[in-house]
């Protein structure tokens, strides 16, 4: 009896214990947001939810700026991304499930979004929100119609407002620590040859890091979606731009295949040669994204080839946090190709309308116009401020000639994740201008305002690119203009599916690809591993493919046409 | 018991069937509870086999999709991967099933060999704590402990076994035994605790009187333990020879990687590529009702040879 007494005690203890945790919590949201009292008050803040099919990090629930944002504009959404999943699995769960957040970005699922009848048509909406409206051209509107002649999603990103303000440069290269660059006088890097004479007489003079970690000379990410690093670089070598999976020969307007071409065996020989000589990690195609990340973190990677996006944020971060960027560990993007003296397009100007995929609302969302509302408030030059700048005075200040500027305090701010997550919102995944302010003199964000830009890098860097007579990442590597209306070819290839014979080749390919070319680099003899992978490759019947892009370039091409007149 | 007696027993049964049903209701509560929820997560499920036989379209769902018959089943037998995939999860299954096995009785009985219960206690609580880790975490350490610089390569170096760090990860040949290993790391304490239990179901006398005919500590586990657990092994068996499709998904999605695609791919992972990253549902409905298939004829086959050889079984 006694007992049973003490665990009746115990019981409503820890169920009173619970429930003054949850008051609690209540009270401190409540606390936290003391200007927020105004939107509480009325109780009018709408809730949506979004799921986004990237991997992203995380804000906390009480983010300072998402609660800013939601009094100006009554409307919080609560943002999930992917984890530990593919985005095909994750969207191909959601369709199985049949039940959508408000509202979603399925990536390379999007058609199989619309296909499924999961998305809301847009036509009928886009004229009450001239900020939405503004995003795109008549043309780029149309660019983005379905099947059934209408528009269901809005690509989010590389839409640039006013004049174009780039700095760093956020695609694919050669990249190489400046401590590297440094040592050999800033020589002009331009082949893949004086790119690893470079890293190899590095790494000769310094095996280690000053505190005796082994130095790794370069390694290449292999991992799932990501081994892109590995499989595209012979299109940029051949001085094309990324179109992606294929290469587009302007003279001509013929689809070219770039997995095949002499360009390609040098790439793969070269990497084998440097593999064989223990110049490429010897992991790189078995270790994980977050071991990479890691590696890079460490600053005992001298070069590898990736796209900005997928180590600046993460592994950047880290470098400065660990103030390895004093070190000269950073990195530099370098014009490379196959041959010396050829132009590279491994940065392009201009926007890019991604109509692969973009910000959708499905049919599961029970207010469009709340959520369309949003969008639209989300693109007005005080929230987009917001958004990317943060808090005037808090992360950024206004100078008297109205622009903007970071205190080193308010940088490293930036940089810590920790901070990020209780009070920079970005709405990440919805859409975004960059490019130049409505004010006419900033920059849309603020990694691409030049002064602030230049002013919050390592001296290393200054250093580096004052002696290449560059200010940015971009001049490291000179830019051209998008080469015509149909780039990039990607945004076609990224929404094949297996139904089409195209697309079984292009999963085909991509299967052959990812056993192959890690074997082939891997290879004591390469010559026999290549015509071994060039046989199983010709097997998965390439040609398909190919014709369908081909198809698609052609129709693209008169679409564009069109416009012309 | 006596006929007779048995006889009046069930009478008496029958007589207060409803009496005892009262008085078990709680019982009785419990197992409907249990019922229904086998028929909602086990037996409503099945009705998406429909798609398997279906060109599934979400948008249509299964009650407007066109019908196709076998035809995805051709496509699937017909498709060399395919095979391929049979054959990993055939290999990896079998390979985990014999060596988790051996490997639990082994430690069951050495377990129970050890004198003190103490540092029995001790050592079968540590033992059985990785069966609790998730697979994410496993792989984890696999992949820290055998990395380049991990501690397997480390010791293979320090002691000259091999000239250069060994790659693990980038050959086909070591990755069913590493997935075995990790079964067996993972599982053998857990697994063991069933067999530890027939152990001590065995009666002492049986043991005592194994000592006074000279019976030495090995010959007591020869002709004592094992005969006395050898129908839980059995039961055991057959239980788990119907999971041996269910060769995993976790480690092998988790350590695979592309140089070693061709050995790693399970039929789960298949299900998963082509159903749900490809949007081919019916496809991969497809592969998932022939690996169902395929485990219950394991089943029955397995529970047969097991009454030919007149020991314990299923049904």
């Amino acid at each position: 009896m006694k007992k049973r007494v003490i665990s009746m005690l115990l019981a409503t203890l820890m169920v009173g214990g619970a429930l003054a945790g949850c008051a609690n919590n209540a009270g401190g949201g409540a606390g936290t947001s003391e200007d927020g009292s105004a939107a509480e008050g009325d109780g009018s803040v709408k809730e949506f939810t979004a799921f986004f099919a990237v991997p992203h990090a995380e804000i906390n629930a009480d983010n300072e700026i998402q609660q800013i944002i939601a009094e100006k504009t009554g409307v919080k959404v609560t943002e999930t991304w992917l984890t530990g999943q593919q985005a095909e699995e994750a969207v191909g769960t959601l369709i199985a499930g049949g039940e959508y957040p408000d509202f979603v970005d399925a990536g390379d699922g999007s058609v199989q979004m619309y296909e499924a009848g999961a998305l809301v048509a847009l036509d009928d909406y886009l004229d009450k929100y001239p900020n939405i409206k503004e995003f795109f051209t008549e043309q780029e509107w149309d660019s983005l119609r379905q099947s059934d002649g209408k528009i269901y999603w809005i690509p989010q990103f590389s839409n640039i407002y006013g004049e174009e303000r780039v700095c760093a440069h956020n695609d694919e290269a050669f990249w190489i620590q400046t401590r590297v660059l440094e040592e050999a006088g800033y020589p002009e890097v331009h082949t893949m040859d004086q790119y690893f004479d470079l890293i190899e007489s590095y790494y000769e003079k310094h095996p280690t890091m000053e505190d005796g970690t082994p130095i790794i000379p370069y390694t290449i990410l292999c991992e799932d979606w990501r081994y892109f690093c590995l499989e595209n670089a012979p299109q940029f070598l051949d001085g094309y731009p990324n179109d992606g999976s294929v290469i587009v020969d302007t003279d001509t307007m013929k689809i070219v295949d770039y997995n095949t071409t002499d360009t390609a065996v040098k790439y793969f020989k070269k990497l084998n040669e440097e593999y064989k000589k223990g110049i490429v990690d010897k992991e790189s195609f078995t270790q994980t994204y977050d071991e990479y990340i890691a590696k890079l973190s460490t600053g005992c990677v001298l070069g590898m080839i990736d796209q900005w996006w997928d180590f600046a944020y993460t592994a950047g971060d880290a470098l400065k946090a660990a103030g390895l960027d004093k070190k000269g560990c950073q990195y530099v993007p370098l014009p490379i190709t196959i041959e010396e003296g050829m132009k590279n397009q491994w940065h392009n100007s201009g926007g890019i309308v991604h109509t692969s995929s973009g910000l959708a609302i499905t049919t599961s969302c029970k207010d469009v116009e709340g959520a369309l509302q949003f969008v639209d408030d989300l693109l007005s030059q005080d929230i987009m401020n917001l958004r990317f700048w943060g808090v005037e005075g808090v992360d950024y200040n206004v100078g008297e000639d109205g622009m903007f500027s970071k205190t080193q305090e308010m940088r490293d701010n930036d940089a810590d994740t920790a901070y990020k997550a209780s009070h920079k919102c970005e709405y990440a995944y919805f859409p975004q201008w960059e490019g130049t302010s409505r004010d006419g003199k900033n920059a849309m964000k603020p990694e691409q305002q030049e002064t602030e830009f230049f002013d919050g890098l390592s001296e290393d860097l200054k250093k580096c690119f004052e002696a290449y007579g560059a200010k940015t990442y971009v001049e490291m590597l000179g830019t051209t203009p998008p080469p015509g209306p149909w780039y990039p070819m990607y945004t076609f290839s990224q929404t094949m599916t297996t139904a089409t014979p195209g697309g079984l080749a292009n999963k085909n390919m991509d299967d052959c690809k990812h056993m192959y070319l890690p074997k082939v680099v891997m290879a004591d003899d390469f010559d026999a591993a290549w015509k071994e992978y060039m046989d199983a490759y010709n097997a998965c019947k390439p040609e398909d493919f190919l014709s369908e892009m081909q198809a698609e370039l052609d129709r693209r091409v008169a679409e564009a046409a069109k416009y012309e007149n | 018991m006596s006929r007779q007696k048995n006889e009046q027993l069930s009478e008496i049964k029958k007589v207060e069937f409803s009496k005892q049903l009262k008085k078990q209701w709680v019982l009785v509560a419990w197992s409907v509870f249990f019922v229904i929820y086998g028929l909602v997560f086990y037996y409503a499920p099945l009705v998406g086999w429909l798609m398997g036989f279906q060109d599934y379209k979400p948008k249509d769902g299964i009650l407007h999709s066109k019908w196709v018959g076998l035809s995805t089943f051709k496509n699937l037998f017909s498709n060399p991967d395919y095979l391929g995939v049979i054959r990993n999860t055939l290999a990896m299954g079998v390979i985990n099933l014999i060596a988790t096995t051996i490997m639990a009785i082994l430690f069951a009985i050495l377990l129970n060999e050890i004198v003190g219960q103490k540092k029995k206690k001790v050592i079968q609580t540590i033992s059985y704590l990785p069966h609790f880790l998730s697979w994410i975490i496993v792989t984890g350490i696999l992949h820290d402990a055998l990395s380049g610089s991990g501690i397997v390569n480390e010791l293979l170096l320090k002691f000259h076994l091999v000239p250069q760090a060994v790659n693990f990860f980038a050959h086909e040949v070591y990755f069913w035994p590493i997935v075995a290993f990790a079964n067996v790391w993972k599982e053998t304490g857990w697994n063991a605790i069933i067999y530890l239990a027939a152990i001590t179901a065995i009666d002492p006398s049986l043991y005592e009187a194994a000592a006074i005919d000279g019976a030495g500590r090995l010959d007591k586990i020869r002709y004592v333990t094992i005969p006395g657990i050898k129908s839980t092994i059995i039961i055991l068996l057959i239980m788990n020879v119907g999971n041996v499709l269910n060769a995993g998904f976790e480690i092998q999605y988790l350590l695979g990687n592309g140089l070693v695609q061709r050995v790693s791919r399970t039929i789960d992972i298949y299900v998963l590529d082509w159903g749900i990253s490809q949007m081919n549902y019916s496809l991969g409905t497809a592969a998932g009702i022939f690996k169902s298939a395929v485990s219950i004829i394991l089943i029955l086959i397995c529970n047969e040879i097991a009454k030919r050889h007149g020991e314990e079984r299923l049904f």
